[in-house]
């Protein structure tokens, strides 16, 4: 018969293959990554994480047959006169809508697996970030995250992940992560305070954030005026947006107007003029219409401009300066200066490398040591159950972190590789108890393999636990996998091998 | 039963007369060891070089595939300009084929990626190249709490050895074997001018768990197993403990002869559990049973 500790295997090693699920490459479609909110697909239904066969009845095998599909129905314009019938059949559902809007969401393969790779393996950007000279209360924390939430979903970037973290010392951190390719502009839309003034003279007259009511995205009330050659042989655009102040920043707008003069150079403007400024420093000077002179007005253009080499990049540069200009009027100034303690950009394709090599250096491992136990036994059936024991323990520690989600770093398959090992030691304590002197009951020698292996399994939890505070958490990955490796060694793996030798033995 | 001559235990062989001697080879490397971290203070203000994860800074790898230039080139045009700037070349065991370079100062990222892109003519992307920065005050204050956590890591080790065996010279020869572990492991890495990052203080905060393996097995056959005597249960014990030794190092080993290309962090981790596995035979083997002997002499165990 076979003991239930070999079943606790069993069921352990299919429970982590369900979570794994290894079998994505079988599954065609195309996985939403991200969806705007109150965009018209937003609104029918669909959430990321939905999986995407078909789309008007055509079937979408992956990301590049989504987006022949989308150019071919919207082309490259922003919006269509006619609204469009859209039908999305998902992996369970069925869902229509109209829109003339391009969709704004965003797709990718499915992925293979549910395991899911570190920033320094697949790619992407991580900041670390805390206010300048001061620390955080936990809801401050909260409330920061929240507002960088907001700017980077007006900012239109996706795939972020913001979450605070606590190091050792107490102090708190706001933790970014952006898996995949790094926006360029990254580092100025989380460090910038997006401090927003406009100011006549030295009265501030409204501010970002809470003074404005409506800012202008697209269509005709904002974009690209113009571009122009430079002195310095190169180009610049000019970009205008218009924005809505409240009623309360009219008012005070026409109450600081209604006290200038017309100025004399330029008759047909105020002597004063409105100066806007970003995080204190002046961006654009703009005359005031003699007309405008203390009348409550609650429309103001916007404008600024982009540099470049040529003529394309300072439209884009133009484009780019806009939009930032845009998110920080939206979303408000954030409540502190913010400096950026870590920043880490890694390249994806490095880190495909640096994974084909980590599975390649696992392989050679259990490879060697399968081939030096069995110098050392001669016996294929003992070699086997370790070598079985080794992989469940990887595999079932695999299972676990694609369950909680986490992110396997490098140091997290560290962890792994190091906790086998403690695995392959743990398996040898047993094995030579239980070859050694027949003096001693079978039960009897168990009981002391399994004092050194508790032993063992204690001091390397009392090891790895400062790990999970310290330096704000960054190397949490190895200390969890390890122990997440050992505990299913002392409460699986170890009882099954256990088992499994007194069946060989039997033989 | 193993196969242990019969005189091992009839009269006094060679073990019996030598062990005490045995023991002073590791301690004399240990006391090298402290001498040489001492001197090492003495002229760097530091026991561990650290490197910029833990100091602030800014590493750039490039992917040497992207790079078509000469990269002795590059070295010297940087070093020019950067007094501190730190240059490795991760490159195929094999082929010899140069797969990354990784460039490492004190300097911001903005500093060090516009004198790349203008010695290279390259402009850096996220394509050919990763950039890591961490600021000098964030960096100081892991750097506190790694130690910290290493120091903590090593106390609460030292409590769960005491749990275990509940007399004091077992559990002591234990601890001190883990000590003499990170010390000798510390200053080779020292002494080969390795930087260590913050995944290098987290190697040995593991190596502290995976030295005392092998003391736990020893001092559990010798002391809490009546058995055989206690040559013969040690002998056993050293049996089981170099199997776990070696299975152990091949576990690490293959990623410094067999597989590049892989992260540092990754490689860094295991060179030093591999150092401090080699330094273990040692202080486990010589120093650690030389002192569970003599206890077993003094307290008549057989």
């Amino acid at each position: 018969m076979v003991s239930y500790k070999i079943w606790i295997l069993i069921v352990a090693l299919i429970a982590a293959l369900l979570f794994i699920s290894p079998w994505g490459f079988l599954e065609k479609g195309v996985v939403i990554t991200s969806l705007e909110k109150n965009s018209s697909e937003y609104n029918a239904g669909l959430t990321s994480g939905t999986i995407i066969k078909e789309i008007n009845s055509v079937k979408i095998n992956n990301v590049q047959d989504y987006n022949q599909f989308i150019t071919s129905l919207f082309g490259n314009s922003s919006l269509l006169i006619q609204e469009q019938r859209i039908t999305i059949t998902t992996s369970s559902d069925t869902l229509v809508f109209l829109t003339n809007k391009p969709l704004t969401m965003t797709v990718s393969e499915i992925p293979n697996s549910k395991l899911k790779t570190g920033l320094d393996l697949s790619g992407g950007a991580r900041a670390l970030i805390k206010p300048f000279n001061i620390t955080l209360t936990d809801s401050e924390l909260s409330d920061l995250i929240a507002i960088t939430s907001e700017r980077f979903n007006v900012y239109g970037l996706k795939d972020i992940t913001i979450k605070p973290v606590k190091d050792l010392q107490g102090i708190n951190y706001m933790l970014i992560e952006i898996a995949g390719a790094t926006p360029s502009d990254l580092e100025s839309l989380i460090s910038n305070q997006g401090k927003f003034e406009g100011k006549i003279g030295n009265q501030t007259v409204f501010i970002g954030g809470k003074d404005i009511a409506h800012v202008e995205r697209s269509g005709q009330q904002a974009g690209i005026e113009g571009c122009y050659a430079n002195n310095e042989g190169g180009e610049y655009c000019k970009f205008r947006f218009a924005i809505t102040l409240t009623e309360e920043a009219a008012k005070k707008h026409a109450e600081v107007t209604g006290k200038l003069s017309i100025s004399t150079e330029n008759p047909a403007y105020l002597s004063e003029k409105l100066d806007l400024y970003v995080d204190d420093a002046l961006t654009d000077s703009l005359f005031i219409s003699k007309d405008l002179k203390g009348r409550i007005t609650t429309q103001i253009a916007v404008s600024g401009s982009g540099v470049g080499a040529d003529r394309q990049a300072a439209f884009e540069e133009a484009e780019a300066n806009m939009k930032k200009l845009q998110t920080i009027l939206i979303t408000g100034s954030l409540p502190y200066k913010l400096e950026i303690v870590k920043l880490d950009t890694i390249s994806p394709s490095l880190g495909k490398e640096f994974t084909k090599n980590l599975v390649k250096l696992a392989i050679i491992a259990f490879v060697l040591i399968s081939v030096v136990l069995f110098i050392r036994y001669r016996k294929i059936k003992i070699t086997s159950a370790v070598v079985l024991t080794m992989f469940s323990e990887a595999f079932i520690t695999l299972g676990i972190a694609a369950l909680i989600n986490w992110n396997l770093d490098a140091p997290s398959i560290a962890g792994i590789i190091a906790g086998m090992g403690t695995g392959v030691n743990d398996q040898i304590v047993i094995i030579d108890e239980s070859i050694s002197s027949q003096a001693v009951s079978l039960r009897e020698r168990v009981k002391r393999a399994f004092f050194i292996i508790i032993g063992a399994f204690f001091t390397i939890i009392a090891a790895m636990l400062p790990l999970f505070w310290a330096g704000a958490g960054m190397l949490k990955g190895f200390a969890l996998t390890t122990i997440i490796t050992v505990l299913t060694g002392i409460l699986i793996t170890r009882p099954a091998f256990a088992e499994m030798l007194k069946s060989i033995q039997k033989d | 039963m193993e196969n242990i001559p019969e005189h091992a235990h009839t009269h006094k062989n060679w073990f019996d007369k030598n062990y005490k001697l045995l023991m002073i080879l590791p301690i004399i490397v240990l006391v090298l060891s402290l001498f040489y971290l001492g001197f090492f203070y003495s002229k760097t203000g530091e026991f561990i070089l650290r490197d910029v994860s833990l100091s602030g800074g800014t590493t750039i790898t490039l992917q040497a595939e992207k790079f078509n230039i000469n990269i002795d080139n590059l070295e010297s045009q940087l070093k020019q300009e950067y007094g501190d700037i730190n240059f490795r070349k991760l490159a195929d065991l094999r082929t010899g084929e140069v797969l990354a370079l990784i460039i490492e100062s004190s300097t911001t990222p903005e500093n060090l990626k516009s004198s790349i892109e203008k010695s290279t003519n390259i402009i850096l992307t996220d394509e050919n190249s990763s950039i890591e920065f961490t600021g000098s005050s964030l960096s100081s204050n892991f750097y506190k709490q790694l130690i910290f956590a290493l120091v903590l890591s090593f106390i609460l080790m030292a409590i769960v050895i005491f749990i275990m065996f509940r007399s004091f010279i077992p559990s002591i020869a234990v601890i001190f074997a883990a000590f003499a572990d990170i010390t000798i492991t510390l200053a080779i890495i020292d002494f080969l001018g390795i930087k260590i990052s913050a995944a290098g203080i987290a190697a040995f905060l593991m190596l502290i768990g995976y030295s005392v393996d092998t003391d736990i097995l020893l001092t559990s056959r010798a002391i809490r197993n009546k058995e055989g005597f206690v040559n013969q249960r040690i002998f056993r014990a050293f049996k089981t403990g170099i199997l776990m030794t070696i299975t152990a190092l091949l576990a690490v080993l293959p990623a410094f002869f067999l597989v590049t290309g892989l992260p540092d962090s990754f490689r860094q981790i295991f060179l030093i559990l591999a150092i401090g596995l080699f330094a273990d035979i040692f202080n486990t083997w010589l120093t650690n049973v030389g002192i569970i002997k003599w206890y077993c002499v003094r307290k008549n165990i057989e």
